[in-house]
């Protein structure tokens, strides 16, 4: 009997005991974000740029085929920019594609024409570049004058690959490297939608600049590091000069993650 | 002499009881009791899913209004406590123990290089509003900044308001069936992410805790 009566005051206490608990309740809510990465390059250009030289007034001051392309760009993330010369490579992964040749197939008459013989000019230079080590970071520089030769504007090539330019080449915006250090190697995600400024880091646009020369060596044709020319006597010896003929290249532009 | 561990019947019987009385006491000291029933109605769990894959979404945030409806129910006991109050507080985790910063998102799943930063847990805000303006902080987003942070819809340990007064902190018994402009809580959110932050998919709960005050 006493166990019993020890057994209910236990039971009845525990129980006074659990309803004393303070009364709660609870509600979730779980918010899932889905943060697609946004990369977007709106190019306005026409489908084919030609350069006619059939005057020698042409291939003396060259023809300039100004704000031929404009480059607007939209990102969600930290962004490169950069312009790579590509052909079929049917004369070879750095020479423009020659359709059809004229003349007699002089000796002298080389159809391998470099793809950093053609320039290129951004209008708004590139705020990005703070780690580039180049000689030459951008395609900003004024195009040089006909008797200077200059690497600065010639177009980046890799062996006919689309790979990203080092430190010492040129990109439109951003750089090589991922320091995360604004201004040293990315352009910051935005757009050229919500630029207020005459100048935008969102919008470019292209000058195209061929100059033959006389003879016809492309004397502005230099390597991706800007340090070595690459025009036709340069490379062939003296006395050589290009083919006469029908050439076709491409410029691919490249709009990527930083990296 | 009583040896230290004694298995005679009486003396586990005297120990039972002496033990009992002290939980009882203890209880009786720190749980002040003062409502019969305190409800949150629906509280299954809500998932929403927000998708930015245009740049005009991130630019112009994403925001949905009436993600979740709080409606509270708080009931008196049948003999009616004056004392009986609530509090609705909003607590935010991020998983911190799976090693998620304690200022970020959790990480799901990374899109591209991962080379930016990780969703910050301030990108999220929240707005709590009903016909009465109940709340200090009702129609104005607001936002948490860490893991564990706590937001108060109706602040704990406030003076009694009763419900139909339809006034700020009304935290009195009364039901959203009864008080609908009092007891219900709809809330909204908006997530306007930044530019800088990872490209991926990262998950956030926000818990809504409705208390009995002590």
């Amino acid at each position: 009997m006493k166990k019993l009566t020890l057994l209910l005051s236990n039971i009845i206490l525990l129980g006074v005991g659990i309803s004393k608990a303070q009364l709660i309740d609870e509600k979730d809510v779980t918010i899932t974000m889905d943060l697609q990465p946004v990369l977007q390059l709106d190019m306005t250009t026409s489908d084919q740029i030609e350069f006619v030289f059939d005057d020698i007034n042409d291939y003396y001051a060259g023809i300039t085929r100004y704000a031929a392309t404009i480059l607007k760009v939209s990102s969600t993330v930290s962004w490169d920019l950069y312009a790579v010369g590509r052909s079929n490579g049917g004369n070879g992964p750095e020479f423009w594609d020659q359709q059809i040749d004229y003349g007699n197939n002089n000796a002298n008459a080389i159809p391998d024409l470099p793809l950093s013989l053609l320039e290129l000019r951004q209008t708004q230079p590139n705020t990005g570049d703070g780690a580039a080590v180049g000689t030459f970071s951008d395609y900003s520089q004024a195009l040089s004058d006909v008797n200077t030769p200059s690497a600065g504007n010639s177009l980046y090539v890799n062996a006919g690959t689309n790979t990203p330019p080092s430190t010492n080449d040129k990109y439109i915006a951003g750089h090589a490297g991922t320091t995360g250090v604004a201004g040293d190697d990315f352009m910051p995600g935005g757009s050229y939608m919500t630029q207020n400024t005459v100048n935008s880091n969102y919008y470019y646009t292209i000058d195209y600049r061929i100059l033959p020369g006389l003879p016809a060596i492309f004397p502005m044709a230099a390597d991706a590091d800007g340090a070595t020319f690459e025009d036709i006597e340069t490379v062939n010896g003296a006395g050589s000069y290009a083919e006469p003929g029908v050439y076709t290249m491409y410029v691919q532009y490249i709009l990527l993650e930083d990296q | 002499m009583i040896p230290l561990y004694d298995f005679n019947l009486q003396h586990l019987r005297e120990n039972l009881l002496f033990i009992t009385l002290v939980v009882f006491f203890t209880s009786s000291v720190y749980s002040q009791i003062h409502c019969g029933l305190v409800e949150i109605e629906p509280n299954t769990s809500i998932n929403s899913l927000l998708t930015f894959d245009s740049f005009q979404r991130y630019q112009g945030g994403y925001t949905i209004n009436s993600v979740a409806r709080i409606r509270v129910k708080v009931e008196n006991k049948s003999t009616p406590d004056p004392l009986c109050s609530w509090s609705l507080r909003m607590i935010v985790d991020n998983n911190s123990v799976s090693g998620t910063p304690i200022n970020e998102w959790e990480e799901l799943y990374l899109y591209g290089l991962g080379n930016g930063s990780n969703p910050t847990i301030d990108a999220l805000e929240i707005r709590v509003r009903n016909e009465c303006n109940t709340s200090p902080i009702d129609g104005v987003f607001t936002n948490f900044n860490n893991d564990q942070d706590i937001i108060d819809i109706i602040a704990p340990l406030l003076a009694v308001t009763p419900a139909g007064s339809c006034t700020l902190n009304v935290n009195g018994p009364g039901s959203y069936q009864i008080n609908y402009s009092e007891f219900n809580f709809t809330i909204d959110i908006k997530v306007k992410p930044n530019f800088t932050f990872n490209p991926g998919l990262f998950e956030l709960n926000v818990k809504f805790v409705l208390e009995e005050n002590p």
